[in-house]
């Protein structure tokens, strides 16, 4: 709203004088990242951590840290010498006391509006006997657990399709991977940088109208020089329309002499809209289109009967009538320009956009709170919908690790590496130490019989977790902390965009890399 | 406050519990397979390095500088060194977890130093809280290593340029490798530089992002943006109605001042989104920072850091970034040396202007160039002073050369060495005319 009057003005200074509180000072870094809105998600979130190994209790902190609303940290086992030694939420004093109850202790003091809790029973136990107990949670995370007990918690809640996303970790040494396991994701505020359309090529009728109503060439040289270079484009581009039977400039040839045309225009040399003009000429033979991952979403038949989904079905219909576009969203750039012009232009585009927001609300089918369509709108080119797969699904299509094996070698090799260490760990017990490079192949070799692999990654993946098949370094330990919290984070605002499939690291020679499911 | 080092409060003799570094020691006691054979000593001699000889100095206590000095000292390193000029604020409590609300105010040097002591015993860590510019030559030599974990391009330069002057060939002791991390909201970047070897930090400012700024006559004369609002509350009223006082941003009072100011022209001109969260975000140059960015980065400083310093895998070759907003991305890469790098290419930089540029508008040039950003410089050539910044005398004496062509002073292909007092090298030009 724009206040006129003075009084109006003194209303506005009498609410916002007020210096933000303690808890927007103390989380100013990160709300300037995702808002209140991200906030207040963050702060229902209850996640569950199952293991209180150095990566969990990491994995913790980030989480505790930005103010998530409940953690439970599920373990059993007392806290040994070895886990004293790299883990930051031990002591000496620790040493043979549970080791959730000792890390709850330490994680809560990082922040006391943070619910904490310790829960020392045996994962195995919970799932035998008490299932409900992880549908009590929005996110579960789990590191190092045994596979067979990994196994069966992945299935438990992939069975029901509201059952919270499940992360599973892995890591041995310099290696580690992590899988984000969910049915499907809405994301209406995904951040994306891709710049909005400001419709040059299909100007709305006020904005048509604005620019033709312009009269260049009676304006003094100031007002010249502070034309907005939307108007000049939109302008430019409908004298170019009528001169070529209604087509964009489309050669390269033509777009260079569109080009030309528009700094012929200018009065003088440094006149900066029209140089700005130039610069901004793709707007007028780029379409303005609905973007490829939306037309394959409205595509797709299975649009979930939720508020996300009427509001992608109304999007839909909407981007189906002429002029085929998504709603008009405000954000307009600066640019070189008077105040009272740039206002002006402002002000169209608020107007349309509003308009615009109401021809939506009314193809929504299903009635949806006036906030969330209103944030939709504004976010409507970079909303997504990811569909997930289920844990392991993709080591049970061997089909599809051999194609990942030719393009996303390394990555699928140290996946392959892990899947050999889960099948060794689960193989019947051996004489003694840890697994061997030729048992670890022949795991690997019986789920991808036919494929000859790359030695080197395979030998590199192999040999780094023989080497140190239990180790939970703390440097890796706290790159998963914050690797792993920052998914979490993702998954609970449904802001940014999540990893769907596997993040494998190598902390040897430092790389990430996403394998998809 | 006291801000001499803090007395020795645990032995580097500290008896290590049994086990204690069980999971270290896993990738200490065997190679793996991208392990150089010839420099790792696995066993006692790799442990017996890291844990009673290696010394390593943190610059920075804040958001990476808290997750480094845990990580270090965890990974076993045990003489732990750390500088920071700042005190606790309470927007560093989202995740610069070594600090508590009762610690607001309080150097973070001093502070993180004694938590980590407190929590990972055996660990020496000494803290200085002032700037590293304090610090001489004989100082840094005394490390093995250093990290950075700094939200200050200046800073970086400085300290970049400081290790670079410091090798000295004949001395392989003398060359410290420098591990530079730094983030920003979901993004960051992981490197190691070794001084004269790799590309340095000067190598590369042209990948930094550059500054917003506002031109003067639009802030003036045709503000469209609240930020365009804000700038005029703090660049030209605040001085004009203030005098003297100097802005401290960090003093809500003032921030109150800016924040009205700026709405009520922002009000004159219709212009919305004047807010208290802009203003300060504007005036104080705000970075988004999140506790698990600064983790992913800080953890792969260390880890960069302990295979340096155990050989016990290859280290990063040499730039790492990593970006967290659309699914993990990220690129490993080798960032090239620059020849003509001011700190570490020994080549002139060669700049072509015009033959009408005065001297002014080849300071305004470089001040603005992306891959040399020197605030305020100081000309000369080899034989005359063209314009000095400081000290007064000489800037007055010098001063008329401004308004001169730079062709008048200097001959074409002729060089210029420029100089900054907040760095501590030069930089020569060669200047050609077109």
């Amino acid at each position: 709203m724009v206040s006129n009057g003075s009084q109006d003005i003194k209303a506005e200074m009498a609410t916002s004088e007020v210096q933000p509180d303690n808890k927007t000072r103390r989380y100013d870094r990160q709300l300037r990242l995702w808002a209140a809105t991200g906030q207040s998600a963050l702060e229902s979130a209850r996640v569950l951590v199952i293991g209180a190994s150095a990566t969990a209790t990491s994995i913790l902190k980030n989480l505790v840290l930005p103010g998530i609303g409940h953690i439970t940290l599920l373990d059993h086992c007392v806290v040994s010498p070895a886990d004293a030694g790299n883990n930051f939420f031990f002591e000496g004093s620790s040493i043979g006391r549970n080791r959730a109850e000792e890390a709850v202790y330490r994680l809560a003091e990082l922040n006391d509006s943070v619910q904490a809790r310790a829960d020392t029973r045996d994962v195995a136990d919970v799932l035998a006997s008490d299932q409900s107990y992880f549908f009590g949670f929005s996110l579960i995370i789990t590191h190092n657990i045994a596979p067979v007990l990994l196994k069966r918690l992945a299935d438990l809640l992939w069975s029901n399709p509201s059952s919270p996303p499940l992360i599973p970790v892995r890591s041995a040494g310099f290696l580690a991977e992590f899988f984000v396991q969910f049915h499907t994701h809405e994301i209406i505020e995904s951040h994306t940088e891709d710049s909005t359309s400001l419709r040059i090529d299909k100007p709305f009728p006020a904005l048509l109208q604005a620019a033709r109503e312009l009269k260049f060439d009676a304006m003094d040289t100031t007002d010249h020089g502070h034309i907005p270079y939307v108007y000049i484009l939109v302008r430019a581009l409908d004298d170019w329309k009528t001169a070529h039977d209604g087509l964009p400039p489309q050669t390269y040839a033509e777009k260079q002499e569109f080009k030309s045309l528009l700094n012929a225009q200018k009065r003088t040399l440094d006149e900066e809209n029209f140089d700005e003009a130039v610069a901004q000429s793709y707007r007028a033979w780029t379409p303005t289109i609905t973007p490829p991952h939306l037309v394959e979403l409205f595509a797709d038949t299975t649009i979930p009967s939720t508020p996300f989904g009427h509001l992608l079905a109304a999007l839909q219909s909407f981007s189906r009538r002429p002029p085929h576009v998504l709603p008009l969203s405000v954000t307009l750039p600066d640019m070189k320009s008077d105040t009272e012009s740039y206002v002006r232009l402002q002000n169209l585009y608020r107007t349309q956009a509003a308009e615009e927001r109401e021809q939506f609300r009314a193809l929504l089918r299903v009635p949806v709170q006036n906030e969330l369509v209103d944030l939709f709108v504004k976010n409507a080119h970079g909303v997504q919908l990811l569909k997930g797969a289920c844990y392991g699904a993709l080591d049970a299509t061997p089909e599809k690790l051999t194609a990942h094996l030719g393009s996303l070698t390394r990555e699928t090799a140290t996946h392959l590496a892990f899947f050999a260490l889960d099948a060794w760990r689960s193989s019947p017990p051996r004489q003694s130490g840890g697994p061997t490079d030729s048992e670890l192949r022949e795991h690997i070799v019986s789920l991808v019989p036919s494929v000859e692999l790359d030695e080197k990654e395979i030998s590199d993946a192999v040999g780094e977790i023989i080497r140190a098949p239990t180790a939970d370094l703390p440097n890796v330990a706290a790159f998963l902390g914050g690797i792993v919290a920052q998914e979490a984070i993702k998954m609970i605002t449904r802001q940014y965009i999540p990893v769907n499939g596997y993040c494998v690291i190598d902390l040897v020679d430092t790389w990430t890399g996403v394998l998809p499911s | 406050m006291a801000t001499t080092d803090a007395p020795i409060t645990n032995g580097i003799n500290y008896p290590d519990w049994e086990d204690r570094y069980y999971h270290v020691d896993q990738v200490l006691d065997n190679p793996g397979p991208r392990t150089d054979p010839d420099s790792f000593m696995a066993g006692d001699g790799v442990k017996n390095f890291l844990r009673n000889q290696c010394k390593i100095l943190v610059i920075g206590a804040g958001g990476l500088g808290c997750e480094i000095l845990a990580n270090l000292a965890l990974s076993g390193f045990k003489d732990i060194h750390v500088i920071d000029m700042d005190t606790i604020d309470i927007s560093n409590l989202n995740r610069q977890f070594l600090f508590r609300s009762k610690d607001v105010g309080q150097p973070k040097a001093t502070v993180a130093a004694e938590y980590i002591m407190k929590r990972v015993p055996g660990v020496k860590v000494t803290p200085y809280y002032g700037k590293i510019q304090d610090k001489d030559d004989d100082y840094y030599m005394q490390f093995n290593l250093v990290i950075c974990g700094l939200d200050s391009v200046e800073a970086r330069r400085w300290i970049n340029a400081t290790l670079v002057n410091l090798v000295d060939p004949e001395n392989p002791e003398s060359l410290k490798p420098l591990i530079d991390g730094g983030t920003e909201g979901f993004k960051g970047q992981a490197r190691v530089i070794l001084p004269t070897i790799t590309s340095c930090y000067e190598c590369s400012l042209d990948m930094l992002n550059k500054p917003t700024t506002f031109p003067i006559c639009t802030i003036a004369n045709t503000p469209r943006l609240p930020e365009h609002c804000i700038e005029w509350a703090s660049v030209l009223e605040w001085p004009k109605v203030k005098g003297d006082m100097k802005l401290d941003t960090d003093d809500p009072e003032h921030i109150q001042w800016l924040y009205s100011v700026a709405l009520e022209r922002a009000q004159e001109f219709k212009i919305e989104g004047v807010t208290w969260s802009l203003t300060q975000g504007v005036v104080k140059n705000i970075i988004p920072a999140i506790a698990s960015t600064n983790a992913i980065i800080a953890a792969s400083c260390c880890n960069e850091a302990f295979k340096i310093a155990t050989s016990s895998a290859a280290y990063l070759n040499n730039y790492f970034m990593l970006i967290g907003t659309e699914s993990v991305y990220s690129h490993t890469f080798e960032h090239e040396k620059r020849n003509d790098c001011p700190v570490c290419g020994g080549e002139s930089l060669e700049v072509s202007i015009s033959e009408s540029w005065t001297v002014e508008r080849l300071i305004e040039m470089l001040v603005e160039k992306q891959d040399i950003q020197i605030k305020k410089p100081s000309l000369s050539t080899p034989t005359k002073q063209i314009y000095f910044q400081a000290p007064p005398q000489l800037e007055v004496a010098t001063r008329p050369n401004l308004e001169k062509k730079v062709s008048e002073l200097v001959p074409d292909g002729g060089d210029v060495t420029v100089t900054a007092t907040t760095l501590p090298f030069s930089l020569s030009l060669r200047i050609t005319y077109t």
